[in-house]
């Protein structure tokens, strides 16, 4: 069993336990996970399988000189910038960060990509941020939060030199 | 009086049919078709062939993980009181605000529709903007729900960790920075409902 799965489980006995204790009712639980369950794994599945075929479609030097370790300090911009244009939802970038890893991309850049997409995800922006909180707040947290991906980058690698972990797990 | 359970609700299970199968799935299975077909076209059989074994493997690991995820987030999403975290944020000033406001955004379960609603409230009660920054700098970042239902599946459970350690002082950051910037900041008072809808993952 892998170190995921262990730590999930790990997490779900000790909620499961606080909610028996606080006799929570479990139909609306169940209710949540079923309708999340199926709102969310038809749609992963069918973005993993895509992803899969990506993998071995798109030319894995073009992303590893771009994303990996050689690139050095320039696949940060690159991460970033990849992650600013995606423009959907998770069932969509985790696929792609699984592509990224599996054509070798490095860990700071892959760490770079995912916060600058979650972000910068220009669907909330547009369905949430800018309906609910006006362009104003928009401009002001776009503007201090313009570095994080980059500051996110930037401590993976310094992290990188001093110990190795952290390295995403890929099936091939 | 027994409620009666909500898989006896017929219009409950046909809408799950087509949150599960509705025109959003068609279109990821197309892609999924669409990539395999020029796959095997562009690389034959044989590469073919070891892409379906990988994609195969891929599956049984994510689904376990996924489906163990989504169960700790339902159990989240019922036992924290959702309403409770608006009141913690933005109520210090100082370092301490910008805490308080990662910590909260980094436990707020659910999708965008809970973290932005939160958003609006703290918005229209006039929080600290430093404070609002950063909480919802820490719920994209440092979610929990993103964090479990997606980098711990995807990327396996010590990426997700090592991420989430180098994430950890940004949304501070981005809050320091959000105070100092000269912008003016007019936030609707008047802001409508939420979307409903995709709620938690998509669009």
């Amino acid at each position: 069993m892998s170190v995921g799965l262990a730590i999930l489980l790990l997490v779900l006995a000790v909620l499961v336990a606080l909610a028996v204790r606080r006799g929570e009712a479990a139909l609306p639980i169940t209710q949540r996970i079923v309708e999340q369950f199926a709102k969310l794994v038809p749609r992963m599945l069918c973005a993993l399988v895509a992803a899969g075929f990506i993998a071995q479609l798109i030319p894995k030097q073009a992303i590893s000189s771009l994303l990996g370790a050689d690139a050095g300090l320039l696949a940060l911009p690159v991460a970033a910038a990849v992650g600013l244009i995606v423009p959907a939802g998770p069932v969509i970038a985790f696929p792609i960060a699984v592509v990224f890893a599996k054509a070798g991309a490095s860990v700071p850049a892959l760490v770079t990509f995912i916060t600058s997409w979650s972000l910068f995800a220009m669907h909330r922006i547009l369905i949430y941020e800018l309906p609910l909180l006006g362009p104003s707040f928009l401009r002001l947290r776009a503007a201090s939060v313009a570095l994080m991906p980059f500051l996110a980058g930037a401590l993976a690698l310094l992290a990188g030199l001093l110990v190795s972990f952290g390295a995403p797990v890929t099936t091939s | 009086m027994a409620e009666r359970p909500f898989w006896t609700d017929s219009a409950w299970r046909r809408k799950l049919l087509g949150d599960a199968f509705g025109r959003g799935f068609w279109g990821f299975f197309a892609a999924a078709a669409a990539t395999g077909l020029l796959c095997y076209w562009v690389k034959g059989s044989e590469l073919f062939a070891k892409a379906i074994a990988e994609d195969f493997d891929a599956l049984m690991a994510v689904l376990p993980r996924v489906t163990v995820a989504l169960t700790v987030a339902a159990l989240i999403w019922v036992m924290l009181p959702r309403d409770k975290l608006s009141g913690l944020v933005g109520r210090e000033a100082g370092l301490t605000g910008l805490v308080i406001a990662t910590i909260a955004g980094a436990i707020t379960p659910g999708g965008p529709t809970s973290a932005y609603a939160l958003l609006a409230v703290l918005a229209a009660s006039g929080a600290d903007r430093g404070a609002m920054v950063a909480y919802i700098a820490s719920w994209a970042t440092l979610g929990m729900q993103r964090v479990l239902v997606w980098d711990v599946p995807f990327m396996g459970a010590e990426f997700a960790i090592f991420r989430s350690l180098v994430s950890l002082p940004l949304p501070i950051a981005a809050g320091l920075i959000a105070r100092r910037l000269p912008f003016e900041l007019e936030v609707r008072r008047d802001a409508p409902p939420p979307p409903k809808g995709g709620e938690e993952f998509l669009p």
